[in-house]
């Protein structure tokens, strides 16, 4: 217990262990139901339109969209978990206990964000693995696809905590699911080619946060993607950033936890 | 080992201003009551020296650490007992308490734990969820999760709210062999005479200012110079009959008993004044006020 950043490191990890705990308490809500809706998807996208071939380098339908499915996985998982664990503990009236850990403000954000890290990442990686049954297991840059997920995962944990700590209860949670989360992800290039959109709505898609991180998953799991893989790294890293320290900035203001 | 200098307080929401430049040292090893009716500022306070709150001005000291600059530090030393029963619907009353002792640094806390736990008599019990136990055992597993990581300061904001009266002693004996192993203890109460009989020293907040700091004696004696002293006749009493004693407010109840308010010094007095006027009395008791007299005088004042 020295450094101001780094101050608890039993505390950072018990923190953090409970967040993993908490959703593995509940694997089915958590865990087993995001991925058999993956599947579902690819039963009935897959099925539907696996003959089809893509506009990138003639790859399949179904393995076109394994790295959406697995980047969607992610992104509900990682945003659910801070945010409903934030959201949780104010409807319990625990939520001021935070205040009283002497644990530095870094590692408590940290521990919320890896929480919802972990848990988009095992939800992508699980959904990877339920699709070598329908496309086998290849993956281009297996490494990186396992980074993509990762930052994907980080960007939305992050999100979810502005979100719990913003938002006072799951109404409004599940409002922010609904009309601004999911529609960005349906519209961020999970089940489509940006190219076969109209004029004016493939332009639109650049604007969409969600549009780079299905792209450079989909890049390490087939080798290739719309548009410059450069360009959407760096804007992953952006994301990343960005979306880290607003999270961060709304923490230290102490919206949704202290009193003022 | 508690400092809080020049504290005030104004809420955003309503610019409710609930502390107004309090002052209060507490030493350690101290057992202090803090008393005020709702809304007077005692849970601001609290909450300021939980980090809940933030204050708007003054500077607190907690074990020699300033709460601005060190607060880390000052939160290993205090543990609070929120008056809000809150808890956590997943975890069992071990889990939550071994994560808890892991919040404040403590990897491995089980003989602790199963002392905190024999002590509160909550053993049987470690193993059901949180959410399963009844209000007081609810009460009981607060405290025992504010002493996990076995803090110098105890903050207790009435902890013995909706707890049964057989519990609360339970609770109160806890509170006293805790505070002579050297715990400084904080309680807030509605239940004076639960101060009365834990707490060596009483400070009553009202409207957001400390109106009364005194150890519990010194506050009792200065009050008790207005004793109810009460002669016990054996026959119906007749109220002019004592006009001779209207210095001592007298009255009288059940007709056959004689109540004045006097001070110890004037008891003399009073026995020798009925003793002339061949007044012949069964009993004379002398009672002092209690603190919750005494609460209620100066909170009126």
């Amino acid at each position: 217990m020295k450094s101001r950043i780094f101050y608890n490191r039993v505390g950072f990890t018990t923190l953090l262990n409970k967040e993993i705990h908490r959703f593995m308490k509940v694997p089915v809500q958590t865990v087993l139901a995001p991925l058999i809706s993956n599947i579902l998807y690819m039963l009935i996208f897959g099925g539907m339109l696996q003959t089809r071939e893509v506009g990138i380098d003639g790859i399949s339908y179904l393995n076109f969209l394994v790295p959406g499915l697995a980047t969607m996985g992610a992104i509900f998982a990682a945003f659910q978990n801070p945010a409903f664990s934030m959201i949780s503990q104010k409807f319990q009236n625990t939520i001021q206990d935070l205040n009283s850990y002497p644990i530095s403000l870094a590692e408590k954000i940290l521990a919320f964000v890896f929480g919802g890290m972990f848990r988009g990442v095992l939800v992508g990686i699980l959904t990877y693995v339920a699709t070598i049954f329908f496309v086998g297991y290849e993956v281009a840059y297996p490494i990186f696809f396992i980074l993509s997920l990762t930052a994907t995962s980080f960007v939305f944990a992050s999100v979810g905590l502005i979100a719990g700590l913003v938002l006072d209860n799951f109404e409004k949670m599940n409002f922010a699911l609904a009309i601004i989360i999911t529609p960005l992800t349906y519209l961020g290039g999970v089940f489509f080619e940006v190219s076969k959109l109209p004029g004016f709505l493939a332009n639109l898609i650049y604007f969409n946060p969600i549009f780079p991180l299905v792209n450079v998953s989909r890049y390490a799991y087939i080798g290739v993607c719309e548009g410059n893989i450069v360009i959407h790294v760096l804007l992953t890293m952006g994301l990343l950033i960005s979306s880290f320290f607003v999270a961060a900035y709304i923490f230290k203001k102490g919206v949704g936890i202290k009193i003022v | 080992m508690l400092s809080v200098r020049d504290v005030s307080m104004t809420y955003q929401k309503g610019k409710k201003e609930a502390l107004k430049n309090i002052n209060l040292e507490i030493a350690e090893g101290e057992f202090t009551a803090l008393l005020g009716q709702n809304g007077a500022g005692k849970s601001t306070l609290i909450n300021i020296l939980a980090g809940n709150v933030k204050k708007t001005r003054g500077s607190v000291s907690i074990g020699g650490y300033d709460l601005d600059k060190k607060e880390l530090e000052t939160k290993k030393i205090i543990g609070i007992v929120p008056q809000d029963t809150g808890y956590d619907f997943v975890f069992t009353v071990d889990e939550a308490l071994k994560k808890q002792s892991g919040y404040f640094g403590i990897k491995n806390n089980k003989a602790y734990i199963d002392e905190i736990l024999e002590a509160l008599y909550l053993t049987e019990k470690r193993s059901a969820r949180i959410r399963d136990l009844s209000g007081g055992m609810r009460r009981r597993f607060l405290i025992a999760k504010a002493l996990v990581h076995k803090p110098k300061i105890l903050i207790l904001d009435e902890p013995t709210a909706g707890v049964d009266i057989e519990m609360r002693h339970t609770l109160y004996d806890f509170l006293v062999k805790l505070h002579q192993f050297g715990t400084t203890i904080i309680l807030t109460t509605h239940y004076i005479e639960e101060a009365e009989k834990l707490c060596k020293r009483i400070v009553i907040i009202d409207g957001g200012k400390i109106i009364a700091d005194e150890p519990k004696e010194e506050l009792m004696d200065a009050f008790s110079r207005e004793s109810i002293i009460e002669v016990h006749f054996d026959q119906v009493l007749n109220l002019a009959d004592f006009d001779f004693l209207s210095d001592y407010h007298p009255h009288i109840e059940d007709k056959t008993r004689l109540q004045l308010k006097a001070s110890k010094n004037d008891l003399s007095k009073v026995f020798r004044q009925l003793s002339e006027k061949n007044m012949e009395f069964t009993n004379l008791v002398v009672e002092r006020p209690k603190l919750e007299d005494i609460y209620l005088n100066i909170i009126k004042h």
